[in-house]
């Protein structure tokens, strides 16, 4: 199985995949295959629970195809606790900026055709 | 290495044109050709850059156009890299000429997309996202600008208003620009209450989708000395690449490849940032144009708001930053502007900028990305 397809797996269980350079430690999202840092081809793979903080986002109003009856959702970007990676999903029911300031605890609760979902603690 | 210049510049306006996507490319390089004082014959290649044609029913339009000016003989390819489509052709046209390979090119950018519609536009667009990570969960265009900008408001303390000054300065100067697509005089409170797209961005954060072709002519100094006409030189070319999507940057904030090809640049035309006297860069939604003026090092990050709410960054203030209107005003046919940015420095650098003249103006520069900036060039370029 493909990194790609490891991550939207886990995904499913609420769970993100992390890809370490077995080399020099520095930490990936799934679809790298070469270390940024140091070049190595060598990654080992693990899972860890998909919770962390909103590190930015937006809301949505004019959607691409596919997102019309979702629309208004957010688009946001989590830093992942525990790693340095961040993550990209989507998070249905926001309306306002109120909804979800900067730093708000979210999770990671599935994968489907909207991509990676994620939800505020 | 040859010293390379460019030689001539034409441009179709911006907006929304009712001829096609090969028209208007060849319109664009006959105006350019025309402006060097040359004729087809002269040229010994031709570099395209275009993202949609496929929406014009039209890819492969090197050789159409090359056709077109009956030139058919000679090389040409299409080049696409987004946004930044224009800026990289321009950018392997000139190591060509500066390696020698041509002594005369033409380098022509193109888009027609507004017959298609709000939807397939904004789907498209997307499809220039990582879209693995961004594009699949619902990213628009928009929608990454605006998380940038939600980055930089919360992380600098910056406002809304702050960003819509970009827009209202960017509106004046294509007030001033025949050939811009938006001609409109607009306030803050216009900004402010115009309809969100992907909060914190508004319509008039954003610039509008775009047709238009430019086309410049690039040639080794000893050919545009030859032919008697008004040159500028490309001082300074400078790439660079940055993690393609948002989340695997360090600093949400900062575009990677603008430092990059901005420092390659500076470096090559041996000058600093202060010393350019009007800049056209990639001002595709508000927040963009304030990250762009501090990536590019004329004002330090965090500041650029300051700078603008200043008027620093006013036609014929401390630096002229998109003269033209810029995206924003002027038009966004992105497979063009790469092309269109050195069009506008060309008319400035030769006196052929009207009213929108950048006064005493030596050294012009352009920034130009594909993408949230993905991908990059800079260039330079200096009055002989």
């Amino acid at each position: 199985m493909s990194a790609k397809s490891e991550f939207m797996e886990a995904a499913k269980n609420g769970h993100i995949l992390v890809r370490t350079c077995a080399e020099c430690g520095v930490e990936h999202s799934s679809t790298a295959r070469f270390c940024m840092k140091c070049g190595s081809a060598e990654m080992s793979n693990r899972t860890i629970p998909g919770r962390g903080r909103i590190a930015t986002y937006t809301i949505i109003t004019v959607p691409p195809a596919g997102f019309e009856e979702y629309t208004p959702y957010a688009f946001v970007v989590m830093s992942v606790d525990g790693t340095s990676l961040r993550v990209s999903g989507f998070m249905g029911g926001i309306a306002t900026p109120d909804d979800l300031p900067v730093g708000t605890g979210a999770r990671v609760t599935g994968y489907d055709g909207r991509g990676l979902l994620i939800e505020k603690l | 290495m040859e010293s390379v210049c460019v030689l001539g510049a034409g441009s179709t306006r911006y907006g929304k044109l009712e001829d096609s996507i090969v028209d208007i490319t060849v319109q664009a390089s006959v105006d350019a050709i025309r402006s060097a004082g040359i004729s087809p014959q002269d040229v010994k290649a031709g570099y395209i850059s275009n993202v949609f044609g496929i929406a014009d029913k039209q890819v492969h339009l090197g050789p159409v156009i090359m056709s077109s000016l009956g030139i058919s003989d000679r090389p040409s390819l299409s080049i696409e890299s987004a946004c930044g489509s224009g800026s990289v052709s321009f950018r392997e046209a000139y190591a060509n000429v500066a390696a020698g390979f041509y002594d005369c090119l033409l380098v022509a950018g193109t888009e027609k997309v507004t017959h298609t519609g709000t939807e397939w536009t904004t789907t498209y667009f997307a499809y220039c996202s990582d879209f693995f990570h961004e594009g699949s969960a619902g990213a628009s265009f928009p929608g990454l600008f605006a998380s940038m900008a939600r980055a930089y408001l919360t992380e600098f303390g910056a406002t809304e208003e702050d960003l819509a000054r970009v827009a209202v300065k960017n509106h004046e100067n294509g007030m001033l620009n025949p050939k811009a697509h938006l001609r409109k005089r607009i306030t803050v409170d216009d900004v402010m209450n115009s309809a969100v797209v992907a909060s914190p961005l508004k319509l008039y954060d954003c610039c509008p989708f775009s047709d238009g072709a430019s086309a410049v002519i690039l040639c080794t100094e000893e050919f545009a000395k030859k032919t008697g006409g008004d040159y500028i030189r490309v001082t300074g070319s400078g790439r660079g690449g940055s993690p393609a999507a948002l989340q695997g940057r360090e600093h949400i904030t900062t575009i990677p490849s603008t430092r990059l090809a901005a420092d390659a640049a500076y470096k090559m035309a041996g000058i600093k940032p202060k010393d350019v006297d009007l800049a056209e860069v990639h001002d595709c939604f508000t927040i963009a144009e304030v990250v762009d003026t501090e990536d590019l090092g004329f004002f330090r990050k965090g500041e650029g708001v300051e700078a603008v709410r200043e008027g620093r960054t006013a036609l014929n203030s401390e630096i002229s930053v998109n003269p033209s209107g810029g995206l924003k005003s002027k038009g966004h046919p992105i497979g063009a502007t790469g092309v269109g940015q050195v069009v506008e420095v060309y008319d400035q650098l030769t006196g052929q900028a009207g009213d929108r003249t950048v006064k005493d103006a030596r050294i012009g520069l352009t920034h130009n990305f594909g993408a949230t900036g993905a991908s990059c060039a800079v260039h330079i370029f200096e009055s002989v």
